[in-house]
């Protein structure tokens, strides 16, 4: 009633200004210019031109639309705002263009706008009341074609001006047009998809995947013209911050697009080669019929990861718009990509390469029964079986010691190398001091297996990544203690390289340099070593300590000093000890100096007090 | 024209020769997708000795999408506004096929005698719901009397 009273008065006052002119200069043509020069007379035009907009709408809302719901209402309104206001904010970017034929372009712009947003309402009603009369068809295909052609027209004029006048605010229209005809096409898409259904009699499976393939493309569509748009803007104009909230729209459109394809395509994949079909025992088990359908169940149907059986072609229907279970809401995705999670694992941690693997060949495989959890570090000693994850501090002493009678010079416990190296032959008696202050250090290596990120992103959902993400600061803790204990094996190594020198310019054999090893001959010759030392008994050799273990140790050095002088000849020796020992104990002596400095006094002890000539039992054993 | 939809057949056959508590449904037409469904007000509730109507429409591909509920009786609740639009999860993110019109009415019943002021469609009715308890059930009573007999 208001908008008539409305329209009413702003008839009559048209008609007052243009017969007022009319009255004045009697003629036409003066009368239209005193209209033009005339600023009230012509804001009441302008007035009564964005009227006829309205009125011109309503009509062909009448036409093609009849009686709009209110939904439709609702979002028309709602859209039109934000319409609005983007063109508001277009204005102040083409201020210089500004003029009446500029706003009018932007107002049927608007215009064309709302009819576009009510034929895609109308078309997604469809579904929703498939009692379609041949009048919604006639007027459905009318106005769809009516907006192409008319889409079409302004791309092809915007493109046009644009070559012949240059970059211009024609560039926006001929982007939002274009953009107009993607929603058209889609629209029709969706028309035609819907009305093949209501042709069907039965349910139409196939019409959503094609829905979703149609949404895909048209939003892929959308988001490259955003784009082309926003580059050529900036390069021309200015940021065009009305295209904004479109552009952020649309993309995220696509997003959703996309990610609903590529997860009905998995889901839908794996229900047909990972779950298995149900057997006639599970069908009997349960009350036999298709939650989804309410048919019974004897066709072909799938039982789902959380055990509950479907049709497959119910459960393909729904994979395609969800990925649950219909019972109990699971997300299959994520159940089977768990479910296959757990046996990739192992060969994964195998794959991590193993750089300061040849550096320590000599050293015996029962070594790493010290260490609990430790992964399979040095492929080439498969016949040692793996200490189990979680081996408790308990049992990983007892079987170090138990390793030890068998084992010899090189041996030691590398359980030790990371604080204190027990050089040559160390018997039982001597181990189970060693282990024990180890123990707080060595644990933490079962809780860090090394987590692996999934070589593919792609399987990976945003929370999982988060998950991952939100895990990292573990990951790194986990690096660098793996990192620290591969220092210590090397430290190690570089220990037993040095007695071994040191023994070797003993007994006449060459040695090796610390810094360039002869990794073969070096392995052999140590092999020989210990098969030898092996060959006698475990008692007969409890103390042979060879020397170069303790930089520290008196006795050591005169050994050594004594060694040098015989065997400066020698191929490969070096006298590398006082050099490489320092380095060796730096990393760790600050993180465990109380207890290492503990355990060092004691093997000081002990070793002075049982070995007074280590060295000659040594040597004994390597004839 | 026309479709057939099995799953909606039978469940209107349910619906019509086992019908559950406090509720009924059944065509508004010869329309299988237009249903009308009534849920008597749950006892112990300000909607008691009410009776309040539905108006039920299924999309073509029901049941893998939620069918479209809306109260026809105005009714003074947080979650269902003055167009008689319910904010209910089931019937929007959390649809499964699994769900069935009797499943929806008892859930719908149930929103009745428990709101989720959490969630609210109408956030006033939903703070009155919270802080004032017996301002709220005279209100809700108050309505039912007028709207829902």
């Amino acid at each position: 009633m208001k908008a008539v009273l409305l329209t009413g008065v702003s008839f009559v006052l048209t008609s007052i200004v243009v017969g007022n002119a009319y009255y004045q200069k009697k003629q036409f043509y003066p009368s239209v210019v005193y209209i033009t020069k005339s600023n009230p007379s012509m804001a009441m035009l302008y007035i009564q031109a964005f009227v006829g907009v309205i009125l011109m709408g309503k009509l062909m809302r009448k036409i093609f639309f009849g009686q709009l719901r209110a939904a439709e209402m609702e979002h028309l309104i709602e859209r039109s705002w934000y319409a609005v206001t983007e063109t508001c904010l277009a204005f102040t970017v083409f201020r210089d263009d500004f003029s009446p034929r500029f706003v009018a372009l932007f107002t049927l712009l608007l215009f064309l706008k709302c009819f576009h947003w009510l034929a895609e309402d109308r078309v997604d009603y469809m579904e929703r009341s498939p009692v379609i009369s041949v009048k919604f068809h006639i007027r459905v295909l009318s106005l769809l074609g009516l907006l192409g052609m008319l889409d079409l027209y302004f791309i092809n004029d915007a493109y046009y001006s644009t070559l012949t006048k240059g970059a211009s605010v024609q560039l926006v229209f001929g982007f939002e047009y274009a953009v107009l005809l993607t929603v058209v096409w889609m629209t029709l898409m969706k028309y035609i998809l819907h009305s093949i259904d209501l042709q069907n009699e039965n349910p139409w499976e196939n019409k959503a995947v094609y829905l979703l393939y149609t949404e895909l493309i048209i939003g892929f569509i959308k988001v490259v013209l955003y784009i082309v748009f926003m580059a050529i803007m900036i390069k021309v104009h200015t940021f065009p911050l009305f295209a904004i909230r479109p552009m952020y729209l649309s993309l995220r459109g696509f997003k959703k697009a996309l990610h609903d394809v590529i997860m009905s395509r998995r889901a839908i994949q794996n229900m047909n080669t990972l779950y298995p079909d149900a057997t006639a025992e599970e069908l009997q088990a349960g009350d036999n019929v298709c939650i989804i359908c309410r048919e019974d169940m004897l066709a072909t149907c799938k039982k789902l990861p959380c055990n509950h059986i479907f049709h497959t072609s119910c459960l393909r229907s729904w994979f395609q718009r969800q990925q649950t279970c219909p019972t109990c809401r699971m997300d299959v995705l994520r159940m089977t990509r768990a479910e296959a999670a757990a046996p990739q694992q192992p060969p994964q941690q195998q794959q991590q390469p193993q750089p300061q693997q040849p550096q320590v060949p000599q050293m015996p495989q029962n070594l790493f029964q010290g260490f609990p959890g430790m992964p399979p570090m040095w492929p080439n000693m498969p016949q040692q079986p793996q200490a189990a994850p979680g081996t408790s501090g308990a049992s990983s002493t007892t079987t170090s010691a138990t390793a030890m009678p068998s084992s010899t010079a090189g041996t030691s416990t590398v359980g030790a190398t990371s604080t204190q190296p027990t050089p040559t032959t160390t018997g039982t008696t001597t181990v189970p001091p060693i282990v024990p202050p180890m123990l707080p250090f060595m644990m933490p290596y079962g809780s860090y297996a090394m987590p692996r990120p999934p070589r593919n992103l792609a399987g990976v959902s945003a929370e999982e990544l988060r998950a991952m993400e939100g895990q990292e600061r573990e990951n790194v803790e986990a690096r660098l203690q793996w990192l620290q204990d591969i220092q210590a094996l090397l430290d190690g190594a570089m220990v037993l390289i040095n007695q071994y020198n040191t023994v070797a310019t003993q007994t006449g054999i060459a040695g090796i340099s610390a810094a360039s090893f002869p990794l073969s001959q070096n392995k052999s010759d140590k092999k020989e070593e210990m098969k030898a030392d092996s060959s006698q008994n475990s008692s007969q050799h409890t103390n042979t300590q060879g020397p170069g273990l303790q930089p520290t140790d008196k006795t050591d050095r005169e050994d050594q000093k004594l060694d040098f002088s015989g065997l400066e000849g020698a191929t490969g020796f070096s006298p590398a000890k006082e050099e490489t020992i320092p380095a060796w104990e730096d990393p760790h002596e600050e993180e465990h100096n109380d207890e290492m400095h503990e355990v060092r006094k004691r093997r000081l002890q002990k070793f002075t007090q049982e070995n007074p000539s280590g060295v000659k039992t040594e040597h004994k054993s390597q004839d | 024209m026309g479709t057939n939809n099995k799953r909606l057949k039978k469940e209107l056959m349910e619906m019509q020769s086992d019908p559950p508590e406090n509720c009924s449904a059944g065509l508004v037409g010869d329309d299988i997708y237009h249903w009308q469904a009534s849920i008597f007000g749950p006892e112990g509730t300000p909607y008691a000795g009410g009776i309040f109507f539905l108006d039920m429409k299924f999309p073509t591909d029901y049941p893998f999408k939620a069918p479209t509920i809306r109260f026809t009786t105005k009714i003074y609740h947080p979650n269902i506004n003055s167009n008689g639009s319910i904010c209910v999860d089931i019937l929007r993110s959390q649809w499964s096929p699994a769900i069935t019109v009797n499943k929806v009415l008892l859930s719908l019943s149930s929103l009745m005698a428990d709101p989720n002021p959490r969630d609210p469609l109408v956030p006033e009715i939903a703070k009155l719901y919270e802080h004032d308890l017996a301002k709220y059930n005279k209100n809700a009573k108050e309505w039912t009397e007028k709207f829902a007999r």
